[in-house]
């Protein structure tokens, strides 16, 4: 049985250049590299952001900007001790002394929760201001009709033929 | 008849009480307590007149009947005129006359010195000799015929007890008044030739000149004997005999005549229209010279008479008389070939049989109407029996010229019009001129204008129909609108005035200026066709037809007259709603209802129509409106689209919710860390 050729390399490098999923394993594995580097940072990082996991995952449909909204405030709430730990001690005990200090986990997910909030509380107001502006655009269009009635009679809200 | 009425009237002047006088144009004075019956006609009743410029001239004034058409074209001609042999007619005009409560058409008349020449048909009066008769009658007569030839009209009313001695002396002779009534419509049969004869009284037309020979032929002859010699016949016994023998054999009979008389007599008794006397003739006679005497024409004689009703007909004229007379019994002989038959064999007239022949079976095929086409028929059988006759149908006989004073006498009466409608619209008087021999151009006019009516009277709207045949067929009948109240509206610059002063009277606000006898006297008068103002004056939208109203009132006031009319202004002005109403525009409106009462206080309609009727603001109007409609409707769909839209709106709310929070969060985050570096960093 004849053996298939094996395609060129060039050909090769453009096929793996190509692939969207290969970029993220390259960042993956680029993160995962410097892991050992920054445990502890990665450890506070990771126990202090899983509101923002969480908002991800559960999370279903096309526009999914809970994370964003709710990573954005937790960050937040996060970046304060991350300073503290790269320009203090930057090892793994002392990540874990921070998380075992009840301030550090209760700003986090406080600062999510208010995340949350917002990103509950954004798309009632946005519809109570949409709801405004079409009422008003509403008003507008039935004055503007009002008058030409008082200008042209009844009839010129009769179609035309 | 007409004149057994003059016959029952006392010889003096009846004084009645005191009644309010009529004046005409603010200078005669009639009196209406002094009746004067030795002086009326026997339409038109005679009174006392007085000249206030000559209070001793001796007048009098007939006043017409309302529902007779008088001659007012003769009226005109006649005034003024000077001439032995006529009595002068000094004025004549619509009055407002008190025992009628309205106005009467009027004329005075210089009052005869003298009596009556013959008060009654059934007297007698002084014989006049030969001699006498031609320096006294025929003279004075021949001379007033020939005044009215050269004037172009005809008298028709030429008979002994419508003459006059115009002097005490009883030296003058003078013909009497012939303009109160429609042509020959108080003649006896006896002094109307055959044709005449035969027409219904109303409808003998205004005829020729030969007529009035032929009558006064008859009167001659009467003059002469001092009394009627047909005195004892009724008009149809006349007739009858006039078709039997001949006018000239009838009347005379057997009285004995001076050979000069017969002469003249059988010459203006010729019952040939073509032979009879003219004018000419009797001048010559009159001055000696002698003619060769006319030799009766008798119509050919049938070997054998056609049995109709009861009686045997000899001749084919008075066998169509018979008919005419009783048109049911006609129909059935004449389909039956009866009629052709008798043609055929007794009388020996191939070629007419053969043309009765021909009619007859064209009735019998046609697949219209059957009792229409018998009507047609017969009346067609009638005509090709007896051509010079009137038109006979369905027993309304007419000269042709004599529709329009038939007609409008039914209209005066209030009678039934349809028989002379059904005449004009199924084309009756076409069937009489195809029949003629010989070209008349008189004829080809009448025939068009018939043609005329005809379109008028199969268009219904205002402005057509009956009312425009009656004013296009009587050239000086008055308008018989009731807008119009008492006046007398003759001709068009006297109707606006009219109107102007009836708009006080009206009682009914909303009632337009116009009706159909209004719009067909207008469409009949105009000089100018306006019959397309008049069509838009039948639109159903009310702003167009009163603008077609108005345009016409308007066009009447520019040409004739007068400049104000504040009365008419001020009616139209009430009803001009609609019209300022087919503006959209609420200012124009307010604008024009502003504008129209400075107008009508001007009393200027034409400025009325101007206003309204502007085309370049109606044009900027209906543009405006058009856009202004776009506009609403425009608004009207982006309100719908925005009230239909609030699940989508919903869902962007939801979304833009959603990116918001999330753009925050984000901008939270930069935000913390970009204070925390700076806190650091300090």
């Amino acid at each position: 049985m004849a053996r298939k050729p094996a395609p060129p390399p060039a050909a090769k490098a453009a096929k793996k250049g190509a692939g969207p999923g290969t970029n993220k394993i390259v960042v993956l594995m680029v993160l995962a590299a410097l892991v050992p580097f920054s445990l502890p940072t990665v450890t506070i990082v990771f126990f202090t952001m899983l509101p923002t996991l969480a908002a991800w995952a559960s999370e279903k449909g096309s526009n999914k900007y809970a994370w964003l909204c709710v990573g954005g405030v937790n960050f937040a709430g996060v970046i304060p001790y991350l300073f503290t730990l790269w320009f203090g001690v930057h090892t793994l005990d002392e990540a874990f002394n921070m998380l075992s200090d009840g301030d550090v986990l209760l700003w986090a997910y406080g600062a999510s929760a208010f995340g949350w909030l917002l990103y509950t509380g954004m798309p009632p107001m946005v519809a109570a201001w949409l709801k405004f502006t079409t009422e008003h655009r509403i008003s507008a269009l039935q004055a503007a009709q009002k008058k030409l009635i008082e200008e042209w009679g009844d009839e010129v809200a009769k179609k035309q033929g | 008849m007409a004149d057994a009425a003059a016959e029952a009237r006392t010889e003096e002047t009846v004084v009645k009480p005191a009644g309010p006088p009529g004046v005409l144009r603010d200078r005669f004075v009639i009196r209406s307590n002094q009746s004067l019956p030795e002086l009326s006609t026997p339409n038109a009743e005679a009174f006392s007149a007085e000249d206030k410029r000559d209070p001793n001239r001796a007048l009098f004034a007939l006043i017409c009947r309302p529902e007779l058409p008088p001659r007012v074209t003769m009226m005109r001609a006649l005034k003024g005129v000077q001439s032995p042999g006529l009595c002068h007619l000094v004025e004549w005009g619509p009055m407002n006359w008190p025992p009628a409560g309205r106005q009467c058409m009027t004329v005075i008349y210089e009052r005869p010195g003298g009596p009556r020449l013959m008060s009654s048909l059934k007297g007698e009066m002084r014989r006049v000799d030969e001699y006498d008769l031609t320096r006294k009658v025929i003279e004075p007569l021949a001379s007033a015929v020939k005044e009215l030839i050269s004037r172009g009209i005809t008298h028709r009313a030429i008979r002994p007890t419508n003459m006059f001695f115009m002097d005490g002396a009883g030296e003058r002779i003078a013909l009497g008044d012939c303009v109160t009534t429609p042509p020959a419509f108080d003649q006896p049969a006896v002094f109307e030739t055959i044709e005449a004869g035969m027409a219904n009284p109303v409808a003998r037309g205004g005829g020729t000149y030969s007529d009035d020979l032929y009558s006064l032929g008859a009167t001659m002859l009467f003059i002469m004997l001092g009394r009627n010699p047909v005195a004892h016949m009724d008009d149809a016994t006349i007739l009858r005999h006039k078709i039997q023998q001949g006018s000239y054999a009838t009347l005379v009979g057997d009285e004995r005549l001076p050979l000069p008389m017969i002469e003249v007599l059988k010459g203006l008794l010729c019952d040939d229209p073509d032979q009879r006397w003219d004018i000419e003739s009797l001048d010559l006679w009159l001055q000696g010279r002698r003619l060769s005497p006319i030799q009766a024409r008798v119509e050919k004689r049938g070997a054998r008479g056609f049995p109709f009703q009861g009686h045997e007909y000899f001749n084919c004229r008075e066998l169509a008389q018979a008919m005419a007379r009783n048109w049911e019994a006609a129909i059935p002989p004449v389909l039956e070939g009866k009629v052709e038959l008798w043609l055929r064999r007794a009388v020996e007239d191939k070629e007419r049989a053969a043309a009765v022949a021909e009619v007859v079976r064209l009735a019998i095929t046609t697949p219209t109407d059957k009792r229409v086409a018998s009507d047609l028929m017969l009346c067609q059988v009638l005509i090709l029996l007896d051509p010079t006759a009137p038109i006979r149908y369905k027993g309304f006989n007419a000269m042709p010229d004599g529709f329009g004073s038939a007609l409008a006498a039914v209209v005066g009466r209030r009678e039934d019009p349809r028989l002379i409608v059904e005449m004009i619209l199924r084309e009756v008087p076409k069937l009489w001129f195809e029949a003629r021999k010989t070209y008349v151009p008189d004829n080809s006019l009448m025939e068009g204008n018939f043609r005329e009516l005809k379109g008028y009277l199969s268009q219904s709207g205002m402005g057509f129909g009956l009312e425009r045949c009656l004013y296009e067929m009587n050239d000086a009948l008055p308008c018989q609108s009731p807008l119009v109240g008492e006046e007398y509206v003759v001709e068009l610059r006297e109707l606006l005035p009219a109107l102007n002063s009836a708009a006080g009277k009206r009682s009914d606000p909303k009632q337009w200026p116009i009706d159909r006898h209004v719009a067909a006297f207008m469409g009949a008068r105009a000089r100018s066709d306006i019959d397309r103002n008049l069509t838009q004056l039948n639109e159903p939208e009310p702003a167009r037809a009163l603008m077609a109203l108005i345009n016409l009132f308007a066009v009447f006031q520019y040409r004739l007259g007068p400049e104000t009319m504040p009365g008419l202004a001020g009616w139209i002005g009430g009803l001009i709603t609609p019209v300022v109403h087919s503006f959209h525009s609420r200012e124009k409106r307010r604008e024009l209802e502003k504008e129209v009462p400075r107008l009508v206080r001007r009393g200027s309609v034409v400025e009325i129509y101007n206003l309204l009727e502007n085309a370049e603001a109606k044009e900027k109007d209906s543009s405006e409106f058009a856009w202004a409609q776009a506009q609403y409707q425009a608004a009207e769909d982006e309100i719908k689209r925005v009230q239909s839209d609030e699940d989508e709106r919903e869902k962007e709310a939801d979304r833009i919710g959603k990116q918001t929070a999330a753009v925050t969060g984000i901008v939270i985050g930069l935000v913390s860390v970009t204070v925390v570096i700076i806190l650091k960093v300090l």
